[in-house]
């Protein structure tokens, strides 16, 4: 953060850079700030106070709620499965995207419908989404258990408790969130694909390459771009994903199948604890920012062509 | 149909342009050159079949909910499809006791698309010249704009609240759209910035060699190079706005003003659910966003041929 | 061209709205508006459909008696309540009139006024005083007590019968054989429906712990990890590995499985008087009857819930319109019908006596006098609450013994 607005007009040839760039990039941080620094503020802020049951500010405490959030003795199963979830989840997102966005791609009769049937999960909310799946997946009312028995597949009549346990909950949950993460990412590597020069493919494919080869030589690096910066979008918004396991989970006593954010709810829902849900808020914060830092490091996505 | 798709495709590969900066034209069919085998056509038409088939099934049993009655949504003895059809949950649902869905709906719309259009207005100047310019502090910009979005929603809303009291703007949609706004708004920058980006230089320079200025080499040599990944951006940020839910539930009091999402949660009481409205309502709040991606759809995978062939 | 102008009516009318929607609420909850109204703002959960209705009533009613007060309503969800008044409460913006559970923690950090400052002594006096007492910090009550509820058993005559059980269960070991032979019935029929899941946990645990001679605790200190709890607890775990329950009661939530009952899979469940209606309306032919809870010994015992109004100390100019807001709201011509909508117990003398004859009340009313309450006068309740939810459940794979000392030292620690 060298280069604050204030040191533009020194006249050193960055800063008259940095002064001609404003006007294009000024509204853009002036609406962010202006609206998000205050509440980040009060969060960082309120990870250091003694906030009461009532949400009532009793003074600092230091760093003491940071010490409550290492010293859950769960805390650390629920940093794993945090990875777990995101790194699982955005995979198999990006690999099924790529597939359907492939072939979405070609020309077929009623490609139109599939192509608007596929915004479906984006434009429901994620909440609805999952209420429905959980509605399937009940014993006794879901329909998705009712298949399961009538196929035979499951000998209790009245079905199988998928969210009533940790593990199956969890697993569900994960095919949730690739689900609603489809569509956003299969548009983006479609608007990629719209990028992709034809001559380059007509060339590779002169040069007797097979369709494989073609795809990953040529078509692949062309959707670098929109793919890298897909990735990065799904790896923030799958990290702070609530309402799946919110929903999927919730009935499930004990932490066997909760995430940091899931755990950040129950410490405001069943705890209230404003203070410590803000630290461990906080060192969410610092999680997701490390593996942001690592990923564009590595991934480069602001490279220019 | 198939002949027709490919033939109107051989004729846009004809008038492709020239120059060789046809980045556009064919792109979307380019694998279909020649006459595509019938069996090729059908096999793609079956892996159409499959992924609608695996996309629609929730809604299929959130639709079919939509049009039972409370007592059989709640059936243990559940059936695949409804035994009868409750098409009144789509009529009453506009005058429950619970919420004053019309207003609701209202709502909803004004919020997300007076948020989007700010994003849009905000995000568009910053993705370009990020893309297109280096100065110091670019990367420190795009990243500071991306780690806002990695603020826990769930934790800034009890900031949000106390700040917009301040300003006096609580239970206003004034309040909403600026939020939805500035939470969108590093998506839209990064989506659109990568997009930008993908564009050759040599596209500007020829065109500023001709004499054009900054911005219009934005408006009329990049953008329309760029539709897809600006169509992806508003529907991101659209959808978004749509389904907000955490700053709206606690910055907008008054049933009138609470947008779809939180109106959903007044169907759900102590002990007992109104599903069936639930499932309604949820079906409702699909269909506009359906509609403008309808709108928008051939922009978004289409729009360089549309583009480039005027 | 036509765009464009379609384009600038749309953003002329959103832009207008905009402006009415910011001048018509604008003000959050300041004093009052320029007209010289006294504003109050009123937040309160969801009971049922009917909940948004019946405040509306009530307050129309209300302002047209007192023309010079406006009342804002604000109804959300009880998954929601809790987080909407805690955000107000930290953005300086309480609410004047809150309806909820837990109240202690409110009265600790002094936002309250004492009921008696905000009702008139014959409206105060009307409470019944076992309601009141429940509402008690050291001898002073900052809560209006709202409704009531009591627990009773539901069972399923014609699965009893089916099963060769003659007569509901009065204790635990009843309770067992007759769950167990249920369930041995088959086809998805359980037994005994047992919600242990996060959705009303503290509910089931105090049936069996309290049951069984146990107690949460009282005003000041919290007893979960005591001995005394150990009894009920056990015999709950008994009951699971005597496939005596549904499948997965330690995650199972009330409200689906009291569907359940409702449609003739479950033996016996322990409901409450909006059960009844429920019933009524999903399943009006299921031969059902409601029994006091079986208990270790048989002794007489239910678990009784109440809620409360309470008065936010934000601007004193308001006491007054507060007070005149409390006593048309549980004078008997409003109050009555209020909770007879709701399906609830009347915690007023008035309404008591004006619903003595009700049919579907009978069974609770009987069992109120032997109602044991959660300790809510206890500031550290709504913790232990909050333990119960998350944790209790697991006791369907960890030692009872464990799982009490877990939920102790979360309650402990809130």
């Amino acid at each position: 953060m060298g280069n604050a607005p204030g040191g533009a007009a020194r006249g050193r040839p960055g800063g008259r850079d940095l002064a001609k760039a404003l006007p294009w990039i000024a509204p853009a941080l002036a609406l962010i700030l202006g609206v998000v620094l205050f509440p980040a503020g009060v969060m960082f802020f309120n990870s250091t106070r003694d906030i009461s049951q009532s949400g009532v500010d009793k003074g600092s405490v230091g760093f003491d709620n940071y010490v409550e959030v290492f010293s859950f003795p769960y805390f650390w199963p629920i940093f794993l499965r945090t990875i777990v979830w995101v790194v699982v989840v955005v995979v198999f997102t990006v690999l099924i995207s790529l597939g359907i966005a492939q072939i979405l791609n070609k020309a077929f009769p009623g490609r139109r419908i599939v192509r608007l049937v596929v915004i479906i999960p984006w434009a429901a909310s994620v909440v609805m989404t999952t209420m429905v799946v959980y509605y399937g997946l009940e014993p006794y009312f879901g329909v998705i258990n009712k298949f399961l028995v009538d196929v035979g597949l499951i000998d209790t009549p009245e079905g199988y408790g998928w969210t009533r346990n940790p593990t199956t909950a969890f697993v569900w949950s994960i095919v949730i969130a690739i689900f609603v993460s489809l569509p956003f990412t299969t548009y983006t590597i479609l608007a990629g694909l719209a990028t992709v020069p034809s001559d380059t493919i007509e060339a590779a494919k002169m040069d007797g390459a097979s369709p494989a080869r073609t795809y990953f030589t040529v078509v692949l690096p062309q959707l670098r771009g929109a793919l890298s910066v897909a990735v990065l979008i799904n790896i923030i918004n799958v990290f702070n994903s609530l309402p799946i396991l919110k929903v999927m989970t919730g009935s499930i006593p004990g932490y066997d199948a909760d995430t940091i954010m899931t755990m950040i709810f129950k410490y405001i829902q069943n705890q209230h604890k404003v203070d410590v849900a803000s630290a461990l808020s906080v060192v969410a914060f610092l999680i997701v920012i490390v593996i942001v830092a690592v990923y564009v490091k590595v991934v480069k996505p602001t490279r220019e062509v | 149909m198939t002949v027709t798709e490919t033939r109107a495709m051989l004729s846009v590969d004809a008038e492709r342009s020239p120059g060789g900066r046809d980045r556009g034209p064919a792109r979307k069919r380019r694998y279909t050159e020649d006459q595509v085998p019938l069996g090729r056509v059908l096999l793609r038409m079956l892996a159409g079949l499959v992924v609608l088939a695996i996309f629609i099934l929730p809604y299929t049993i959130m639709f079919f909910g939509s049009v039972k009655t409370k007592a059989q949504i709640r059936s243990v003895d559940p059936t695949y499809f409804p035994t009868e059809w409750h098409w009144e949950n789509y009529v009453n649902m506009w005058s429950t006791p619970e919420t004053p869905l019309p207003q609701n709906l209202i709502s909803t719309i004004v919020i997300s698309v007076f948020a989007t259009l700010l994003v849009l207005l905000v995000a568009l100047p910053a993705a370009y010249y990020t893309a297109r310019f280096r100065f110091p502090g670019r990367m420190v910009f795009l990243f500071l704009v991306i780690v806002t979005q990695m603020l826990q929603p769930a934790v800034l809303t009890s900031g949000l609240f106390r700040q917009f009291a301040t300003l006096g703007l609580i239970d206003t949609w004034a309040a909403m759209i600026f939020i939805n706004a500035a939470f969108n708004l590093s998506f839209a920058v990064w989506i659109m910035h990568s997009f930008f980006a993908g564009i050759p230089k040599e596209v500007d320079e020829a065109a500023q060699i001709d004499g054009a200025g900054r911005l219009t080499v934005l408006f009329r040599i990049n953008l329309p190079l760029v539709w897809p990944g600006i169509v992806t951006a508003i529907v991101f940020t659209f959808v978004a706005c749509w389904n907000e839910f955490a700053a709206s539930l606690v910055i907008l009091s008054t049933a009138g003003n609470q947008p779809l999402s939180v109106a959903l949660t007044k169907f759900v009481g102590q002990y007992e659910t109104s599903w069936q409205y639930v499932f309604g309502v949820s079906i409702v709040a699909i269909v506009p966003v359906v509609i403008l991606f309808m709108l928008i759809e051939k922009r978004l995978v289409g729009g360089l041929t549309a583009g480039s062939v005027k | 061209m036509k765009k464009s102008h379609r384009f600038g009516a749309i953003a002329l009318a959103a832009a207008a709205t905009l402006t009415l929607a910011s001048c018509g609420f604008g003000g959050g909850s300041s004093g009052g508006d320029a007209s010289g109204k006294t504003t109050l703002n009123l937040l309160v959960p969801s009971y049922s459909d009917n909940t948004q209705g019946l405040w509306e009533d009530v307050i129309s009613g209300f302002e047209k008696a007192n023309p010079d007060i406006k009342v804002e309503l604000e109804v959300q969800s009880w998954d929601n309540l809790e987080s909407v008044i805690a955000t107000k409460i930290q953005g300086g913006e309480a609410p004047d009139i809150y309806n909820g559970g837990p109240f202690a923690g409110f009265a600790a950090d002094e936002l309250l006024y004492p009921a008696k400052d905000v009702v008139s002594s014959d409206t105060y006096s009307d409470f019944q005083d076992a309601f009141l007492a429940n509402a008690e910090v050291d001898g002073t009550a900052y809560a209006l007590p709202l409704i009531a509820s009591a627990r009773a058993l539901f069972v399923n005559n014609a699965l009893l019968e089916q099963a060769g059980v003659a007569a509901p269960p009065t204790t635990w070991d009843e309770l067992l054989d007759a769950a167990t032979k249920v369930s041995a019935l088959g086809g998805g029929v359980a037994g005994y429906g047992m919600p242990l899941g996060s959705e009303e946990a503290q509910a089931e645990a105090a049936v069996w712990l309290w049951g069984g001679g146990g107690s949460f605790g009282d005003a000041s200190k919290i007893t979960v990890d005591d001995p005394a709890n150990l009894p009920g607890a056990e015999q709950i775990k008994k009951m699971i590995d005597a496939g005596a329950t549904q499948a997965d009661p330690g995650s199972t939530n009330r409200s689906p499985l009291m569907d359940i009952f409702v449609q003739g899979k479950i033996g016996m469940q322990v409901g409450l008087p909006p059960t009844v209606g429920q019933i009524e309306e999903g399943n009006p032919d299921l031969d059902y009857s409601i029994v006091p809870i079986p208990t270790k010994d048989g002794s007489a015992f239910t678990l009784g819930v109440m809620d409360q109004l309470m008065a936010f100390k934000n601007d004193d100019s308001k006491k007054d319109a507060i007070t005149k807001f409390f006593d048309y709201y549980y004078s008997a011509d409003v109050y009555v019908p209020w909770v007879q909508t709701e399906g609830f117990l009347p915690v007023t003398k008035s309404g008591a006596e004006a619903l003595s004859g009700e049919e579907a009340l009978k069974p609770f009313l009987d069992v109120l006098p032997d109602a044991q309450f959660y300790p809510s006068t206890n500031p550290k309740w709504s913790a232990t609450d909050g333990a119960f939810k998350s944790l209790f459940g697991q006791i369907q794979t960890k030692s009872a013994q464990d799982v009490l000392t877990e939920i102790q030292a979360q309650a402990d620690a809130g």
